[in-house]
């Protein structure tokens, strides 16, 4: 499933509110909370990392994985959250908006 | 934010991001796997695109990678900078020429808006104001926020007592002047509102340049004080080194306020209150709101009310007000005219530097188009590859404009050494100034971009498939390089242009070279004095000069002594007012302004001036006899033709003036200049017709240049506050004037021909070069099947002959049409000097046929197996 522009980097932010995650650990978890719906390549997904941690929204520092192996975990700023929530309530307006528009299913005509 | 951008241009930081990736990407490399990750590659080129420099890396990459193929090439860059490099130097070292000579704006704040208010005359266009006009056009007129006036005179100055009078220029300046001008002294105080009535001691301001010579740049200077003409004066404040006077070629060394004018000339009437004395030069600058025509609507009402109101003095008198360039083109329009055609063939050669560069640049995209089509199909944009081009070319361009400034200094350096040797010195201040270095690199950056452009897009455009697969261009040589040979042509064409122009003007001007001077330069010396700067009275003037003559006869060494008012081709030449008997003026005229000069009897002998006809003046030609004059024979053709001038009268002064007898009629020589049409000159006895200001000429036995320190002695044992100057050899005064000006400009325009000789032959060779390097193939198949050497050689040399001649005849005619431009601008120089239309085609052929002739050798010379096997 292909994805709007921009939502990238808040389902990013939303996925770091759980708590701090690698970069390969945010890729699995979208993957894995979408029910495999969102594959998200890590090609895209590490240069919204970038892109993030250089507005200030996300920060970055070494740590020690669940394998017991260094990576360099990301965590959501205090500014990253307040975007999120300003992101978040974007979002669901703009999905009540197209929700009243689209109704539900349409039967269809053959 | 901003500075979280910036951070990232610092290489340490950027090493440092670029570690930690991938350091980072290592990591998740061990925890996910590589195949899990995809092109991590590609994800750190986008990561880095977030830093937000990629444009930047992208222009650095495009300039060390010019750099690394421009190294590859290095006879391509040495040739395109030369061309370059001569041509805009050549056009720089013209452009400071020009900008001495016209363009310079006046050194005063915001010149733009500063205009010059002259009171024009039918006959005098530029004439100049007088004090009371301009004090009434001063008081009525709101299109000025302040007009000012001056004049500028030569006085004689003495830093101190004890210091021997020097002669100097002064400006006599209104109270507003550096007000009006916007130029705040330097070290104290300007003049202040009527200063001069209301003070009782005289106050003046000196010069940068003088307070730095004569005072060493001491602040104390203001307070103390200089004598000017003997006046004593207070130095209230010294001028900024910027300014230099409102006046291209004089620099003043010394201001005093214009009420001072009439202790400084001495005279018994106030000149300021003489309307009918028009020597003011008066600059306005505009208030908010005015333009050029509404302040000339306004003084010209102003100037014909004035004009009723004084019909005396003002009649037919026209405000003016016109832009500063537009005074000095009619002061000068042959400068005008010289500067025009100077720049015109710079921009020629300009022209023909650039399109060198950009046959360059086509016949290096044509062998790079390989490697230009390995770049496209590995994913390079079109664009990209332009843009990599044209950074070579503006890296190209940009080292000829920078060699270029070198050539332009050493051209400027030549003409700088242009100049008259005269106290006070006139100058001709040809520099190389910040506007002359951002016009080379425009023009530099222009031709860049004008004509690297289209070669870089052609070479772009390139077809990759098959430049591939043939190994780079293999086209037919003639249909493909079409477009250079009309280069190329078009190169020589303009080459012929520059060449004939050059040579028509170097024609011209050889007859200058070889015109006898018309009187005698050698074994005499010459000097000036100004006993007038002291207040002689006439009488005590008269006995001045006629003791000085008498003490210098008797001189050892000395085989004759005269006086003159003026030599011949010294920079400035004395004129009379003369109504001669018989002349028709036209309506509202009743004299003619003409050279002329006061002599004494001996001048004729002693410059060696022929008498044609008649007499020439003797000792009993003295006041009180019967008042005589001499002419010479363009003054009795002028206004007597085909009359005896014998016997005929000159009112002198005005038509109710003083009547002349001509007693003799001498040979027209040259004034002014040695290139100037004959002109009508009056010779006036001395004695009967006394001046101020003399020069003594001294006739040497031995080297004329030994006489100078006696000469000065003689003076100063006369009186020691005279003062001497322009104490020269009139050899040294013919040759600065005639030899030396006129060599140079022999030089400079011999130097641009030459220049685009050059480059035209550069242009061919390289066009010629090249398509033997393309033909290499064709070549060995003909030497193989038995096309002999000079076939060869000859099938070369043939097309490079085809293109001059081409060109040659193009330039021919081009020339033809070009030809009356010159004569406009100097009459006489533009009619055909068949020896020019036969040498500059000749030169062009011949240079065409070495220019091909040495690519051809090397075709000639060529293996045919290495050629074939070559593919």
């Amino acid at each position: 499933m292909d994805l709007l522009q921009g939502t990238l980097d808040m389902l990013v932010l939303r996925t770091l509110r759980a708590g701090s995650l690698h970069g390969y650990g945010i890729a699995k978890s979208i993957r894995n909370t979408s029910n495999q719906a969102l594959d998200i390549e890590f090609g895209s997904l590490y240069p919204a990392l970038k892109r993030l941690e250089a507005k200030g929204w996300i920060a970055a520092g070494w740590d020690t994985s669940e394998h017991n192996r260094r990576a360099k975990f990301y965590k959501l700023t205090a500014a990253g959250r307040k975007h999120l929530l300003r992101e978040h309530s974007k979002w669901a307006e703009f999905v009540s908006a197209v929700g009243r528009i689209m109704g539900g299913l349409p039967a269809a005509k053959s | 934010m901003l500075w979280n951008r910036f951070k990232y241009l610092w290489p340490a930081r950027r090493r440092r991001e670029e570690r930690e990736m991938r350091e980072e990407l290592e990591s998740l490399t061990a925890i996910a796997g590589g195949r899990e990750l995809g092109n991590l590659t590609l994800a750190m080129e986008d990561a880095r695109a977030t830093w937000g420099w990629t444009w930047l890396e992208g222009i650095f990459a495009d300039i060390r990678y010019s750099f690394r193929a421009l190294r590859s090439q290095p006879a391509f860059v040495a040739v395109a900078v030369l061309s370059l490099a001569l041509a805009v130097g050549a056009n720089s070292a013209i452009f400071s020429f020009a900008d001495a000579l016209l363009l310079r704006p006046l050194p005063v704040r915001n010149p733009a808006s500063v205009l010059d208010v002259s009171s024009a005359m039918p006959d005098n266009p530029l004439e100049g104001m007088s004090f009371p006009d301009y004090r009434d056009l001063r008081d009525k007129s709101s299109s000025f926020s302040g007009l000012a006036a001056y004049r500028l005179d030569s006085v004689a100055v003495a830093s101190n007592p004890a210091a021997p009078a020097q002669i100097r220029f002064a400006s006599l300046v209104s109270d507003n002047f550096f007000a009006v001008a916007g130029v705040t002294p330097s070290v104290g105080r300007a003049f202040l509102p009527d200063e001069a009535a209301r003070s009782a001691q005289p106050v003046a301001m000196i010069s940068y340049e003088f307070w730095q010579q004569n005072y060493a740049g001491e602040h104390s200077v203001i307070g103390g004080s200089v004598r000017v003409n003997g006046i004593v004066f207070t130095i209230v404040g010294v001028t900024p080194a910027s300014f230099t006077g409102l006046d291209r070629f004089f620099r003043p060394s010394i201001f005093v306020p214009l009420e001072m004018a009439q202790r400084l000339d001495g005279k018994l009437t106030d000149p300021l209150e003489d309307r009918g004395r028009h020597d003011l030069i008066v600059k306005g600058r505009l208030s908010a709101g005015a333009s050029e025509e509404s302040a000339q609507a306004e003084l010209a009402a102003i100037g014909s009310a004035l004009e009723r109101e004084y019909l005396k003095t003002n009649r037919n008198r026209h405000m003016t007000v016109r832009t500063e360039l537009s005074r000095r083109i009619q002061q000068s329009p042959q400068l005008l005219a010289l500067v025009k055609m100077l720049m015109g063939l710079v921009a020629l050669i300009l022209i023909i530097a650039c399109s060198n560069v950009a046959n360059l640049l086509l016949a290096r995209g044509r062998g790079r188009s390989r490697e230009i089509a390995i770049r496209l199909s590995i994913g390079a944009g079109r664009s990209r590859v332009v843009r990599q081009l044209m950074t070579e070319s503006l890296i190209v361009s940009l080292a000829g404009g920078i060699a270029g400034l070198f050539v332009a200094y050493a051209g400027i350096r030549l003409l700088q050494t242009l100049s008259v040797p005269s106290d006070p010195p006139n100058v001709l201040g040809v520099e190389l100034d910040w506007r002359v270095v951002r016009f080379s690199l425009l023009a530099a950056l222009g031709s860049c971009i004008i004509f690297g452009l289209a070669p870089a897009w052609q070479t772009a455009r390139t077809d990759f498939l098959r430049a591939l697969k043939t190994g780079g261009d293999n086209g037919s040589g003639t249909r493909r390089t079409l477009g250079r040979d009309a280069l190329v042509a078009g190169q020589i064409a303009l080459a012929m242009v520059v060449l004939i122009a050059a040579g028509m003007f170097l024609d011209g001007f050889r007859n200058m070279l070889v015109m006898p001077p018309e009187f005698r330069t050698d074994h005499l010396i010459s000097l000036d004095t100004a006993p007038a700067v002291l207040h002689y009275s006439p009488e005590q003037t008269k006995a001045f000069y006629r003791r000085l003559v008498a003490r210098v006869s008797t001189m050892p060494g000395v085989a004759g002594v005269a006086m003159t008012e003026s030599l011949p081709l010294s920079p400035s030449q004395s004129a009379v007012s003369v109504a001669p008997e018989g002349h028709q003026f036209p309506k509202g005229r009743e004299t003619e302004v003409e050279f002329g000069a006061a002599v004494d009897a001996a001048y004729f002998s002693a410059l060696n001036v022929e008498i044609k006809l008649g007499r020439a003046f003797t000792d009993d030609d003295r006041a009180g006899s019967r008042r005589v004059a001499i002419v010479n024979q363009q003054f009795a053709k002028a206004y007597w033709p085909d009359r005896n001038p014998i016997g005929k009268r000159i009112r002198l002064g005005s038509a109710d003036g003083p009547a002349a007898e001509v007693v003799g009629v001498a040979k027209t020589g040259h004034y002014l200049a040695v290139n100037e049409a004959p002109a009508p000159f009056v010779y006036l006895p001395y004695e009967q017709n006394p001046r101020s200001r003399m020069t003594l000429v001294v006739q040497s036995v031995g080297e004329a240049s030994a006489l100078a320190t006696p000469l000065r002695d003689a003076v100063r044992s006369i009186d020691a506050n005279v003062p001497v100057f322009n104490l020269r050899t009139v050899a040294t005064l013919y040759e600065s004037r005639v030899t030396d000006t006129w060599l140079q400009f022999f030089q400079m325009v011999g130097a641009m021909g030459f220049i685009g000789l050059a480059l035209a032959a550069s242009g061919l060779y390289g066009l010629v070069n090249y398509t033997v390097s393309r033909r290499v193939k064709e070549f060995g198949v003909r030497v193989a099947v038995g096309a002999s050497r000079r076939d060869v050689v000859w099938l070369v040399e043939r097309r490079g002959l085809i293109l001059g001649g081409v060109g040659i005849a193009i330039g021919g005619v081009l020339a033809r049409v070009a030809a009356p431009m010159l004569d406009a601008g100097f009459p006489g120089l533009g009619v055909s000097s068949p020896a020019v239309y036969v040498l500059a085609p000749l030169a062009l052929l011949m240079v065409s046929a070495i220019a091909s002739y040495v690519p051809a050798r090397r075709a000639a010379g060529l293996d045919p197996l290495r050629a074939l096997r070559n593919e």
